[in-house]
């Protein structure tokens, strides 16, 4: 059975036919919104079984879309929190990735901005190592991209998509070594995105962030891991009631490698790890359950087959 | 920014001066300071790194008085005005409030103001002033500046005189020879510092 992220659009009249029918299915509910009488669901589903839903929901006025991001926790990576590059484009590249289903966050940097003072400290690094994928969005000068993209890059693990004000051809030739995603004449604007052609970049930015995702998951299928990080959502949210008091909207953040819970890590981390997910194996044995950098969070990181010996 | 005269971004990539003339148009728009400027031009060399800005100013004569966004109709031992615009809508009544006091002073909704048993002519209350935008002008030409300029570049150099300006910035530390640069770019608009 192989899951596909989706996105349940429709209204809040009996949707809850629809939620107990992914349940049934053996799919997962990431996230769900209520937005006055609209609901969105963004879920993972059986493949073979979307027609089904799209079927079941009709009559509710349900539409099913492909929703690639869905699962992923992006780091949209600002060079600081000045008017320069908020709200734009920083909030509407964040905003805009959000819609398609990905958790987006944004990290500004304390010294970004500049040429020569531009640096990334360890917590940034930390932070923005903690997410699947980090957007650079960096300014318009070529000469400067070149300069201060090695000090930013220094110690990120995870892919890159970098976007700047030169052409893509120009971003490419002056990375080196060349990141994962490349989106041109992106650099620093103050106007708001709405014209059809700034929309066309944004839709851009979301195609390379997907690219970037498809390839990251064919990575992951080379050496699965041993539970799905949606299955551990589940199972978090029905034995561990105090994420249900969670404030946050995502208070379980699903990410392709694990995911990220959002409750305190010196009162809960044991508690996570004895978690039983099935036949006497544990959380704990599946998966490393760290502090985040993030306020005091858990950060829980599924291993992979290849080092449990274990898919369930 | 068809309200200059004269308007250039200089920088030896093209590209870059292209968004910076967006930028510099979308925050002079912004902020309503397309108006004041009559000459800009623009220099930016991000290999130094420095940023440039010299220009010419309009003459800004005119104040904003209360017949300017408000009709003035006296009826019956009341004034009632009606406003068009809210912007000096606060610095008007507090005018008011000083000159009448606060009892002869009423704003039923928000865009009108009643006053009662006042002496003035009505005359006179369309002539007062009520804010003079001059007073503000270097400061908005300053923060505009630092928000088209690249962030990083912190150190400033500025100079406002009632007719001209020049905004120098960059990260590092200003040469000294700055005059002969903020001159050079000056000639290009076709005046001297």
């Amino acid at each position: 059975m192989t899951l596909v992220p989706v996105t349940y659009k429709g209204w809040i009249y009996q949707h809850d036919i629809i939620v107990d029918l992914i349940e049934d299915l053996g799919g997962y509910i990431v996230q769900k919104h209520i937005i006055a009488a609209e609901v969105v669901l963004q879920c993972f589903v059986p493949r073979e079984d979307i027609e089904l839903i799209r079927r079941i929901g009709k009559p509710l006025f349900g539409e099913v879309t492909d929703s690639p991001l869905v699962g992923t926790e992006i780091a949209i990576v600002s060079m600081s929190l000045e008017i320069h590059h908020l709200p734009h484009p920083s909030c509407d590249i964040a905003e805009y990735v959000r819609r398609i289903g990905a958790k987006s966050n944004m990290v500004s940097l304390a010294r970004g901005p500049g040429k020569r003072i531009a640096g990334l400290n360890d917590e940034e690094r930390d932070v923005i190592n903690e997410h699947d994928i980090a957007v650079f969005l960096l300014g318009n000068f070529e000469t400067c991209i070149e300069y201060k993209m090695p000090t930013l890059r220094r110690g990120i693990e995870v892919p890159i998509v970098l976007c700047g004000g030169p052409p893509e051809e120009a971003l490419r030739r002056i990375t080196s070594p060349p990141v994962e995603g490349y989106v041109g004449n992106v650099g620093r604007f103050m106007r708001r995105t709405k014209e059809a052609d700034q929309l066309e970049k944004l839709d851009e930015i979301v195609e390379v962030i997907t690219q970037v995702v498809e390839k990251k998951r064919d990575d992951i299928a080379k050496d699965p891991l041993s539970v799905s990080p949606a299955r551990l959502m589940d199972l978090i949210r029905e034995k561990v009631p105090a994420i249900l008091d969670v404030t946050s909207p995502t208070p379980l953040t699903v990410q392709m490698h694990g995911l990220r819970v959002k409750l305190p890590y010196d009162t809960f981390a044991a508690e996570l790890r004895a978690i039983e997910i099935e036949d006497g194996i544990k959380l704990g044995d599946l998966s490393e359950v760290v502090p985040s950098r993030m306020r005091d969070y858990i950060l829980v990181k599924i291993l992979p087959f290849s080092e449990t010996n274990t898919v369930i | 920014m068809a309200s200059l005269e004269y308007f250039e971004v200089e920088c030896p990539e093209p590209l870059g001066a292209e968004y910076y003339r967006q930028i510099a148009n979308d925050v002079l728009l912004d902020h309503n300071l397309l108006k004041v400027i009559e000459k800009l031009h623009i220099f930016i060399d991000p290999k130094v790194p420095i940023f440039v800005a010299v220009g010419t100013l309009r003459k800004i004569t005119t104040v904003v008085r209360v017949r300017d966004f408000a009709n003035v109709n006296p009826l019956e031992g009341k004034i009632t005005l009606v406003i068009s615009d809210e912007t000096y809508l606060a610095p008007m009544l507090k005018i008011f409030w000083e000159t009448f006091g606060k009892d002869h002073v009423e704003q039923p909704d928000r865009f009108t103001v009643m006053l009662y048993d006042v002496k003035m002519d009505p005359k006179e209350i369309e002539e007062i002033v009520v804010a003079d935008p001059s007073e503000s002008v270097f400061r908005d030409l300053i923060y505009a500046f630092r928000c088209i300029a690249p962030e990083g570049f912190r150190l400033r150099s500025e100079n406002f005189t009632k007719t001209k300006f020049s905004f120098v910035a960059s990260e590092n530390t200003l040469a000294e020879d700055l005059g002969s640069l903020i001159a050079a770019k000056f000639a290009l608009v076709g005046e001297k510092p």
